[in-house]
């Protein structure tokens, strides 16, 4: 078959150019792989999904309600296809899928900064990876408004608050986003077409430049190969024997993840029920909880009028902030750069200032998340109202300088250890001779 | 004879064709963004949506009372959800609750309990009522179960004492709740006139012209 197809599409030459890919041999070099099968998985599930759901608001009796009160079309669909044969599974494979593959993003991108290869050549693809977890988070979340549950709805009043409080043109860019004033007959539709076309459409190009730029660029290579082969690709060829262990990591993955599905539910829209007129408690996942606790620690007397704009807590909680922790991220690979095509894969310890940044950076993103536990750790008399958001800003504040000045400490430690070390041995083996 | 280049008077064809696809181009991308006017579509004011004035009663807005009058002697120091029921053109009752934003709380106190800032003329025997929408981001808020008496928003943790006018006791709201003056009608609840501060996601300008309307719908 294989000569068949060359003679007719010269498949050799895409077997040249792509198929013979070398790919580094190193466990965190599956973390992007990871993020890709669960992006397939997703895509799987979520057609069949798609194919029994129902976007609109329209209000129908509930399937799960002997006294037929009525619900949104949206939800009962959603009850119906709960009772059907994997149903349920199908939604809860779904949802932790995507919270898997925004947490094996996050990890690939770790790996990214820590090792150092966003630097030159492949700034281009550090940022194509921050647009594929901003719009991978946003999917996220338009996903699990769709159930237009109890918990979904009141999701997105927040998110068209949120898109409201935009100084000057936050109204208009709530209604034009999501269908007129919440909750408009055109709120689930709209978000139905971002979640299933839009989104999933801009996933999958920007996932595909993301691949063409790291075959067309290399992987960094891992430090091994320095000395197996200086300035040589190690690695092993896509077909066939990366494709192997793909399938094998993709296998035991999306099975690790039905496991899960199935023993853990997630988003039990029957438990929610139908919106009504009192708010459940919301987080968001985990990805979004410290955008979450910002909002809840950040004072409402935060507000002022500036040229006839409103800027509030909300503006400033949920689009300055993550705005400029995003703009951070992107303008990494402006802040520290190399004159020289980045080769190898770099020792984390070798940079204490990067990765003592980075797992600063990473504490204070942990306790802004504690912070959307705020409610919580005040009912259990951790915090006392009084001083809670006191406590969590200092904390946010101190304990990633604190983490900073720690991981400076231990690398100095352990690279003086290596350094004792080396010159042990160098003793040693003149005695020797 | 020497030999010379003539300048060309007029622009190359390279350039004449890039302009001409450019012009072509943007003139039709301007025209695709008109498609765009069509993702915000115009709101209509209906009776159904127009928030609550004077002379609307109040009704159970959840539980088996679902959609009657409320009967002010099970009123409690607990939030009972209400709706403002108004009338149409045709002078058919109706109630406003396609505006999730009319969703309205009540208690009864002891009347000694209400302290300021509420506002107590507009409260009658204890009967107090509030917007019931956090102002924060628009939740609904509910019963504190860890501090009872007070109200908690479960989206963002603001928390409001409903006996001193639901002023801000915690959280990060801005504003505190807006009241609506009441007067006891019956065994019923009357609206005398609208909240005293617009609801949540509404500024005062749109607040002033959403009364406007409900006035002539």
């Amino acid at each position: 078959m294989n000569q068949w197809l060359d003679e007719r599409l010269h498949i050799s030459r895409l077997n040249d150019k792509f198929l013979r890919k070398a790919f580094p041999v190193h466990h965190s070099f599956f973390l992007g792989e990871i993020t890709l099968f669960s992006l397939i998985v997703l895509i799987l599930t979520g057609v069949l999904l798609a194919l029994s759901y129902e976007p609109s608001g329209v209000l129908v009796k509930n399937p799960m309600d002997p006294m037929g009160s009525l619900v949104p079309a949206a939800y009962a669909s959603i009850m119906n296809i709960n009772a059907m044969p994997f149903g349920d599974m199908l939604r809860r494979i779904h949802h932790w899928m995507a919270n898997l593959m925004m947490g094996a993003g996050l990890m690939h991108m770790m790996r990214i900064y820590f090792t150092g290869a966003y630097k030159k050549p492949r700034e281009i693809n550090w940022w194509i990876g921050l647009l594929l977890i901003v719009f991978t988070a946003l999917t996220a979340v338009t996903g699990y408004s769709l159930p237009f549950d109890n918990f979904a709805s009141t999701t997105l009043k927040v998110v068209v608050g949120i898109a409201s409080s935009i100084p000057w043109v936050g109204e208009w860019i709530g209604q034009a986003a999501f269908a007129g004033k919440f909750p408009s007959s055109g709120l689930i539709p709209r978000v139905y077409g971002y979640h299933i076309m839009l989104l999933p459409g801009i996933l999958l190009a920007l996932t595909g430049a993301h691949m063409l730029l790291m075959i067309k660029q290399k992987h960094t290579q891992p430090r091994y190969a320095k000395e197996l082969a200086y300035k040589k690709i190690v690695g092993v060829p896509l077909i066939t024997q990366q494709t192997p262990i793909m399938l094998m990591l993709a296998l035991l993955f999306t099975g690790l993840v039905i496991l899960f599905a199935a023993f853990i539910p997630v988003h039990p829209s029957e438990v929610f029920g139908p919106p009504g007129n009192s708010s459940p408690i919301v987080k968001p996942d985990f990805y979004l909880l410290w955008v979450f606790g910002i909002l809840a620690i950040l004072p409402g007397s935060l507000e002022f009028n500036f040229l006839g704009g409103v800027f509030n807590a909300e503006f400033f909680g949920a689009i300055v902030t993550p705005g400029v922790v995003i703009g951070l991220l992107f303008a990494v690979p402006l802040i520290d750069r190399s004159s020289e095509n980045q080769y190898y894969a770099e020792n984390p310890t070798d940079y204490p200032v990067r990765l003592a940044i980075g797992i600063a950076f990473f504490m204070m993103i942990a306790v802004f998340s504690v912070a959307g536990y705020r409610p919580e750790l005040v009912q259990s008399n951790i915090l006392k109202e009084s001083n809670a958001n006191t406590i969590l800003w200092i904390s946010a504040v101190v304990l990633p300088a604190l983490t900073y000045f720690a991981v400076i400490g231990i690398v100095r430690g352990i690279r003086k250890f290596r350094e004792t070390d080396q010159r042990e041995m160098l003793a040693a083996a003149a005695a020797d001779d | 004879m020497t030999k010379y280049r003539r300048a060309d008077p007029e622009i190359s064809r390279r350039k004449f064709i890039n302009v001409a696809l450019g012009t072509a181009g943007a003139v039709g991308g301007l025209g695709l963004v008109t498609a765009l006017a069509g993702v915000r579509p115009p709101i209509r004011i209906t009776a159904s949506k127009v928030p609550a004035i004077a002379g609307d009663i109040l009704v159970y807005a959840e539980g088996p009372d679902a959609g009657k009058p409320i009967d002010i002697s099970k009123l409690n120091d607990k939030l009972t959800h209400a709706w403002p029921q108004g009338k149409d053109k045709t002078g058919a009752p109706v109630v406003r609750k396609d505006e999730p934003n009319n969703l309205l709380m009540v208690f009864k106190f002891a009347e000694a309990e209400l302290v300021a800032p509420t506002d107590l003329k507009a409260t009658d025997k204890g009967v107090v009522a509030y917007s019931g929408i956090c102002m924060h981001l628009g939740c609904q808020v509910g019963n504190n179960a860890s501090k009872p008496g007070t109200l908690l928003c479960p989206c963002h943790s603001g928390a409001y004492d409903p006996r001193a006018g639901c002023k801000v006791i915690g959280g990060p709201p801005p504003k505190p709740l807006s009241q609506l003056p009441i007067k006891i009608d019956g065994t019923g609840l009357a609206a005398t006139g609208p909240l005293n501060a617009p609801y949540y996601g509404s500024t005062e300008s749109d607040w002033a012209s959403l009364l406007e309307e409900a006035k002539t719908i």
